[in-house]
């Protein structure tokens, strides 16, 4: 009764942490490549939980998306519906 | 105290393209009287935007490094921003490379 179950993670694994992986300290609003890689193809911005990030690296993450969408180098969210 | 700064613009792509980066030139002798140091002028050249900006799909860019004090980058985005081929501007504050952090109280 009081002890509830968690629910049950779908995959476990450990997401390999793709900025530390390439060593970038400071995440650049111009590298459009790397940013994609944390949007949707609608231009969401991906969640931690899908993409594994720490708080910290989603803020900057985010912070980047966001001025690059300023600059026009990526989308706002697209076919909106 | 002076800043790294990088600006990018974005300029009207009716423009010619050779004639960007003497023309931003000019504009950047604001930094140098102001005793900045212009590091890298970058012209990215014609590029597709994501969605359209005053009726047009297509920019000049261009990044500029400079290392001057905060009140000289606003002027100079001032000026930047009052040139209608000019659609948009970002001054963003580069993190300085390995500053060692002075101990505020030391310091003071």
């Amino acid at each position: 009764m009081t002890n509830r179950q968690r629910r049950p993670v779908k995959n476990p694994r450990k997401k390999p942490d793709i900025l530390i992986e390439r060593g970038i300290t400071y995440v650049d609003y111009k590298d459009t490549a790397l940013l994609r890689m944390f949007i949707s193809d609608r231009g969401k911005i991906r969640s931690r939980r899908v993409t594994g990030l720490t708080p910290k690296q989603h803020r900057e993450i985010a912070r980047a998306i966001k001025n690059a969408r300023e600059m026009a180098l990526l989308p706002y969210s697209t076919r909106p519906r | 105290m002076p800043r790294h700064y990088e600006l990018m613009v974005i300029l009207d792509s009716e423009l010619e393209e050779r004639t960007v980066a003497p023309s931003l030139d000019q504009y950047l002798n604001v930094v140098r009287q102001g005793g900045g140091v212009v590091e890298k002028v970058d012209v990215w050249g014609r590029r597709r935007l994501s969605y359209e900006i005053a009726k047009s799909f297509e920019g000049i860019y261009a990044v500029i490094d400079l290392h001057t004090e905060p009140a000289v980058v606003a002027e100079l985005d001032r000026q930047l921003v009052l040139n209608e081929s000019v659609i948009r501007t970002k001054v963003i504050r580069l993190p300085e490379p390995k500053a060692p952090r002075p101990n505020r109280r030391a310091a003071a």
